[in-house]
């Protein structure tokens, strides 16, 4: 009997849960670089209140996971030398920070009073030899394809592009960076394409969030109607079979 | 309920966007203006099921985790130091950089501020000097009797003074540059100072290697595009009523669940 309330109670929780996420994925469509979320939902079997072989088991909603779909974002021409933007999924720019190295699709960088290119955070840029130092003397830097920077037509370094096997196995640490929290080692990409000048928009789609945020509001109604009527008919049950006549 | 904090940040994201945005709009006329850009990042993630978490005593590990952010922020606002359009005045004392560079200014209290904006004049006692008065570093000043001021486009500052034929050299204009541009604060009246972040000016000649030129008789216009600015206001707007959205929608699930009863 008590199983229908319960069941509802494991969709609710998932709903609210699945309501932060979608708030978070609103907030952030406008964030350089950052990639929708969705929670994942599974079923699991519950055992039945009493031993009966014709009635089927129940089974309950249970959260998986967070997936993210690291799909490309749009991008946007924002006019900075300075700004870089990823052509290619799963392809992040290598950063050295104090907790070791991290991982990043916004490309907008500065240069720290020494020259070197760094996050705004201050987080030093991994190039294929270790920093990236350019000077201001020599004029505006060009970024290739590949992510070499030249300044003058000679070149001064190599942006570090990145790809994991198992993209799953990233972790998000805030601020736009991912960790990496397999084993796994992150290995060079050599498809994808740097673009100067633009930086990777949000690819969250708001007008499925919104419907997203539609649907959850309604089926949270509908789950709190069922759990309401299935308290009614217990009370009614009780109240019934409970009478003395 | 979290989601109604996560969707208040992106509500104060939106809102900072806006200001960033108008304050730019407002400036579209400015000499000299740079535009600036509001630049988010996602928030703090809550781990509430680690990833790589060890699912079993047989040790298989949970795949992907479940992580909840916790909003955005606003990770920076910084200026797209983009060349202005040159646009022709006429007026001799108007000087526009092409390239690289910021005009060296003496403030009042001893300081140096730099600036783009090089529509100058000439005081009382003939010493170049901003629309607010503070002198143009390195000092230049501009005899009583000169009929005609040249700047070259290299800074050099030539006049004829009357009943000469030959012009006579009587200063040079210099540039500052910085490592990081972006570092620089700016104070207001189209100044800029010199920051730890800015690292320190290097001074040097117009038209040397990573400087800029001189153009005489025209001052930089603002770099602020319109168009892409209010296409900007348009996307910040829509996305604030979204963020207003999932508070709405969170209120109504919190009242839904307030109400169960019995």
């Amino acid at each position: 009997m008590e199983n229908a309330a319960y069941i509802g109670l494991s969709r609710q929780m998932t709903l609210r849960r699945e309501l932060d996420i979608v708030a978070n994925n609103i907030a952030n469509a406008d964030t350089t670089g950052f990639k929708v979320e969705q929670l994942l939902l599974g079923t699991e079997v519950g055992e039945r209140a009493r031993n009966d072989a014709v009635r089927p088991g129940v089974s309950f909603v249970l959260d998986n996971g967070v997936g993210r779909d690291y799909g490309q974002g749009p991008l946007n021409q924002t006019g900075r030398p300075l700004d870089f933007g990823i052509e290619g999924e799963g392809v992040f720019f290598e950063i050295e920070t104090d907790q070791g190295p991290a991982y990043t699709r916004d490309g907008a960088f500065v240069l720290d009073p020494e020259g070197r290119l760094v996050t705004e955070a201050g987080h030093r840029v991994q190039g294929q030899g270790g920093e990236i130092v350019l000077d201001p003397a020599q004029g505006q830097p060009a970024v290739a394809a590949d992510g070499t920077i030249s300044q003058n037509g000679q070149p001064v370094g190599q942006l570090k592009l990145v790809r994991f096997d198992a993209l799953a196995a990233l972790s998000k640490g805030g601020d736009g960076l991912y960790r990496n929290a397999s084993n796994a080692a992150a290995m060079d990409a050599t498809d994808a394409r740097v673009r100067q000048g633009m930086l990777e928009g949000s690819n969250v789609n708001p007008i499925l969030e919104i419907t997203n945020l539609i649907e959850i509001s309604r089926a949270y109604e509908r789950i709190t109607r069922m759990i309401e009527n299935t308290n009614d008919l217990s009370r009614r049950a009780v109240e019934r079979l409970g009478r003395t006549s | 309920m979290r989601a109604l904090r996560t969707a208040a940040s992106g509500m104060a994201a939106q809102q900072l966007n806006v200001e960033v945005i108008s304050n730019n709009i407002a400036n579209m006329n400015t000499v000299g203006f740079k535009r600036q850009r509001a630049e988010f990042q996602d928030l703090l993630y809550q781990n509430v099921e680690r990833m790589g978490a060890q699912s079993s005593a047989q040790g298989t590990v949970v795949p992907t985790g479940i992580q909840i952010g916790a909003g955005v922020k606003a990770g920076s606002v910084y200026r797209i130091t983009e060349q202005g359009t040159p646009s022709q005045t006429g007026n001799r004392y108007d000087v526009a950089i092409d390239g690289r560079g910021y005009f060296q200014v003496n403030l009042p209290s001893g300081e140096t501020a730099f600036t783009r904006a090089g529509n100058f004049a000439v005081n009382g006692e003939g010493q170049l000097v901003t629309d607010d008065g503070y002198a143009v570093n390195p000092a230049i000043t501009i005899p009583q009797d000169a009929v005609d001021v040249s700047i070259s486009k290299s800074g050099q500052v030539q006049v004829i003074t009357q009943g000469s034929t030959e012009p006579s050299i009587v200063g040079q204009l210099e540039l500052a540059t910085f490592f990081n541009e972006a570092g620089l604060e700016a104070v207001g009246d189209n100044l800029l100072m010199e920051t730890a972040a800015s690292g320190p000016a290097t001074v040097g000649t117009p038209g040397a290697a990573g400087f800029g030129q001189i153009l005489q008789g025209y001052t930089e216009s603002s770099n602020v595009d319109a168009v892409s600015e209010i296409s900007a206001l348009i996307v910040a707007q829509r996305a604030y009523e979204m963020n207003s959205k999932v508070i709405s929608t969170a209120d109504d699930m919190l009242s839904v669940a307030a109400q169960v009863k019995s």
